[in-house]
């Protein structure tokens, strides 16, 4: 591995900026990191360089631990966005200064500097000062400079931000074939979704400090497995659909989806589909689809682009085919759609047509969380529930939506519940919890008064059985909250002596889990003592903590655990039900 | 294409206008008066001019006079870049408040620093007792002096070289720092070459300020003629004995002198100007 970093932890003022991310660059490998801005990702490159220091985990170029090596001592060259040219030396004299600190000949120094500006194509602008080359020019410059050294790794910090469209894709170009010929590991930061097409090898998308998913571009773009990668990474219509043993189903209509995986017959639940705005398929009539119909529209906008004209399409039958996520209140869906010339040409469209749309591809999100439904006795309390401060913050940064549903008395069978059922925290919260898991919920997320967003997340579960949903849905809650996942391990008292191999294992298990299958990084640890005592003692330690617990008896939340959920202040606790007939999987019985 | 020909438009606007009031005000209250000064002393015959201007008495209050600013705006450049340094690249309690003091010498009647500064260091003051014993006399030589003038320059440096610090972004330090560069050689090749023109400049205007200075000087001094006089103070005494052409021939000199060193500091910022924002 060329670069390597270990679980990097990087706080300003207790709050992390860069939260527990590893990283491996293989050699020669072109990294983009992508995110919006205040992602993290350029503390993150700054740490490589050995600029910020950090607070938590390793740092290693090409297999030597340089967490603790001073960023003169590390041999990285690092290019910046507003090129940071030492403005009274010369070309020349700029792309020496790393030659001259090593005390180079000059002579030597002469031979590589016409070596370098000949690789960036600036032959002959030795004598010139920065001010008198242009943009493009001058961040050729700190190119070359970057790689008098011969560093082992090249970093890149938003090259191209200060530069316009043109010089951009030329200098795009310059530096990929240096980068190509020189087979030097390179890091580039970037906001700019093309660029990192355009460049990457491989691309790993930040958001909030996190890295949410690490991947070839084509694989990312066409199997995302979080929303915020769906939608940063191209557009994206995301759709709520239902997941049945039959396949996926927008309301009444069955459609074919990639990366669903398999329910237990009997149960549905509610998964998020991406429809990529150029996977849509518009037709005059239904029967005229090639493709899955999802639902009815009219042409509200259309825009010329150029080589593609781009649509906003009203929904025309919300909610009973297709939700939409993201936008507006319900019955108010739009979905994005860009079609091609030819296509334009084949069926033109004005303002104002009703068309049929389909899903020429669909990839449904691995995520387990897809909506929120806050239940309350009534619908205006369900409705106050949904303006609680974790569950507002929660649905706007998942994009979802907080449906409300009243379940007065505990009584009779309502509909299915959709998504993670939301109830407030109190004495009652115990029966509430085990009555909606008996009617079909399987995530219910039990909030006390004003809770605010949670700084540390612990992880437990009850049985085995439940370990992958439980990591699944916290690594699909920890993707949008700023917090440090704590896996807590609790052994009986009675156990202690009787050997901790086993705990240890699966505490580890969980840990290359989470890490493998959920890019979930999460510290473990191990309590001693009765199950429900061990937790509230660790919830307790601190004033902005959450609990994720995974169930598989029913009756486990009503009993059991009702101390937890009835607690003041408390903490949010989001409860994940499995049965436990889901343990035979192959993973566990191995 | 409609807007050629048409000038471009200015937030204020007469060219015309502006180059007439910016005329006449230079000539009513620069020119004019400089050229009585010019006019008074050319009525002197060439040979009772250069007796006065390069009398002895004369040519120790220039030594004295450019001695002691050229000492004083040595050691504002010093310290004045420190200070500046400090106040752009730290953030402290009372930052602000420093920053504001930075100007006192400005503000102050140049008499009453004279008045403090004497007090100090005369042989019984806070400060001058404990000088007294090692020897050392500031108050009525010409250390006295060129401590009033350090104080009087102080601010000059301070405030041309604070935006040219501010300018130094911490990404060209991190530049180096990646090209292998340690702390000393990035101030020597990076910072001090960057805010080189600006400290040059903050240099020249203490040093121009430490020559016209009279107000705190002549506290301190002491004034013994050929020891402590400085040429300002020569030329009231000449103004005082009603002899107006003679004190016009130490005024030329001075006007002479002054005029070479601000051009020499206009063409220091031109140059540095050069250096860093052609484009």
């Amino acid at each position: 591995m060329s670069i390597a970093l270990d679980q990097v932890t990087k706080r300003y003022q207790d709050q992390p900026v860069v939260n527990d991310v590893s990283i491996e660059v293989g050699e020669g490998e072109f990294f983009v990191l992508l995110g919006p801005s205040g992602s993290g990702k350029s503390t993150l490159l700054r740490a490589i360089a050995g600029l910020t220091g950090i607070d938590h985990g390793r740092i290693s170029l090409h297999g030597k631990d340089v967490t603790h090596v001073r960023a003169r001592d590390r041999g990285v060259g690092l290019v910046f966005q507003n090129y940071a040219l030492f403005r009274h030396m010369t070309v020349a004299d700029n792309i020496e200064f790393a030659l001259r600190v090593r005390r180079m000949k000059a002579a030597e120094r002469r031979a590589r500097r016409q070596e370098l500006l000949k690789l960036v194509a600036l032959q002959g602008m030795d004598e010139r000062l920065p001010g008198q080359l242009s943009g493009g020019q001058q961040q050729r410059v700190a190119v070359a400079r970057a790689l008098a050294h011969k560093p082992q790794v090249l970093l890149l910090d938003e090259p191209f931000g200060a530069l316009d469209l043109k010089i951009r894709e030329e200098l795009r170009r310059t530096i990929r074939a240096v980068q190509r010929e020189l087979g030097i590991t390179t890091v580039l930061v970037t906001h700019d979704q093309e660029e990192a097409f355009a460049l990457a090898d491989t691309i790993g998308v930040m958001n909030h400090g996190r890295l949410l998913e690490v991947g070839h571009p084509n694989d990312l773009y066409a199997q995302p497995a979080t929303r915020f990668v769906a939608t940063f990474l191209g557009a994206a219509n995301l759709l709520l659909a239902r997941q049945t043993a039959d396949g996926i189903r927008f309301g009444t209509t069955p459609v074919n989806a990639e990366g669903s995986e398999p329910v237990q017959a009997g149960r549905q639940h509610e998964v998020v589909a991406v429809l990529r705005p150029e996977e849509v398929e518009v037709a005059e009539k239904r029967e005229q689809l090639t493709s899955d119909f999802i639902a009815r529209g009219s042409v509200e906008e259309i825009v010329f682009t150029g080589a593609l004209e781009r649509l906003r399409v009203r929904l025309l039958d919300e909610p009973s085919a297709a939700q939409l996520l993201g936008s507006g209140a319900a019955g108010d869906a739009r979905v994005e759609i860009t079609r091609t010339q030819p296509e334009r040409r084949e069926l033109p469209l004005s303002t104002g047509t009703q068309i049929a749309l389909g899903a020429r591809r669909l990839h449904v999100l691995p995520t387990p969380i897809s909506s929120f439904l806050a239940c309350a006795p009534t619908e205006a309390q369900a409705a106050e529930l949904a303006k609680e401060p974790l569950l507002e913050s929660l649905s706007t940064r998942m994009k979802t939506r907080v449906g409300l549903r009243a379940i007065d008395g505990l009584v009779g069978r309502p509909d299915p519940f959709a998504g993670v059922a939301a109830i407030a925290a109190g004495p009652d919260a115990g029966p509430t919890v085990e009555w909606l898991i008996r009617h079909g919920a399987a995530e219910v997320l039990v909030l006390p008064r004003n809770a605010p967003s949670p700084t540390r997340v612990f992880i437990h579960w009850t049985d085995e059985a439940v370990r992958r949903a439980t990591l699944a849905v916290s690594a699909s809650l920890l993707r949008h909250v700023n917090a440090e996942a704590v896996y807590l391990g609790i052994v009986a008292d009675d156990a202690a002596s009787a050997g901790r191999a086993a705990p240890m294992r699966q505490l580890l298990d969980a840990r290359s889990e989470a890490h493998t299958d959920h890019g979930l990084e999460m510290r473990t640890e191990l309590a001693i003592g009765e199950t429900v005592t061990a937790l509230t003692r660790n919830l307790s330690a601190g004033v902005t903590q959450m609990l994720v617990l995974g169930i598989t008896e029913i009756t486990e939340a009503g009993s059991a655990y009702s101390s937890l959920l009835a607690a003041q202040p408390g903490w949010p606790v989001l409860i994940v039900y499995r049965p436990a007939e889901a343990r035979i999987t192959p993973e566990i019985a191995a | 294409m409609k807007n050629v020909g048409r000038r471009e438009p200015n937030v204020i606007p007469g060219f015309g206008i502006t180059l007439g009031f910016t005329t006449f005000f230079l000539c009513a209250i620069v020119l004019i008066p400089l050229a009585a000064l010019v006019l008074k002393a050319a009525g002197m015959d060439w040979e009772r001019f250069v007796a006065v201007i390069a009398s002895p008495r004369a040519l120790a209050s220039y030594k004295l006079s450019f001695g002691a600013s050229l000492i004083a705006a040595l050691v504002n450049m010093v310290f004045g870049f420190a200070i500046a340094w400090t106040l752009v690249r730290y953030d402290f309690p009372g930052r602000k408040i420093i920053d504001a003091i930075i100007d006192m010498p400005f503000a102050l009647p140049t008499a009453v620093s004279g008045i403090a500064l004497t007090t100090v260091f005369a042989g019984n003051g806070w400060i001058g007792q404990y000088l007294e014993p090692l020897g050392i006399q500031v108050a009525y030589t010409w250390i006295g002096i060129t401590v009033a003038l350090t104080l009087i320059g102080m601010p000059f440096v301070v405030r041309t070289v604070q935006p040219a610090l501010q300018e130094v972004q911490r990404d060209l330090e991190d530049a180096a720092e990646t090209l292998g560069a340690g702390r000393f050689y990035v101030f020597r090749r990076i910072i001090v070459p960057t805010v080189l023109p600006a400290l040059l400049t903050g240099f020249a205007l203490a040093f121009a300020r430490g020559v016209g200075e009279y107000g705190s000087v002549i506290f301190i001094a002491g004034n013994m003629p050929m020891k402590t006089e400085i040429t300002p103070l020569l030329i009231v005494i000449r103004l005082e004995e009603f002899d107006y052409a003679g004190a016009a021939a130490l005024g030329v000199v001075m006007l002479a002198i002054s005029f070479v060193m601000l051009l020499a500091i206009n063409l220091l910022q031109v140059w540095g100007r050069k250096r860093t924002f052609v484009r």
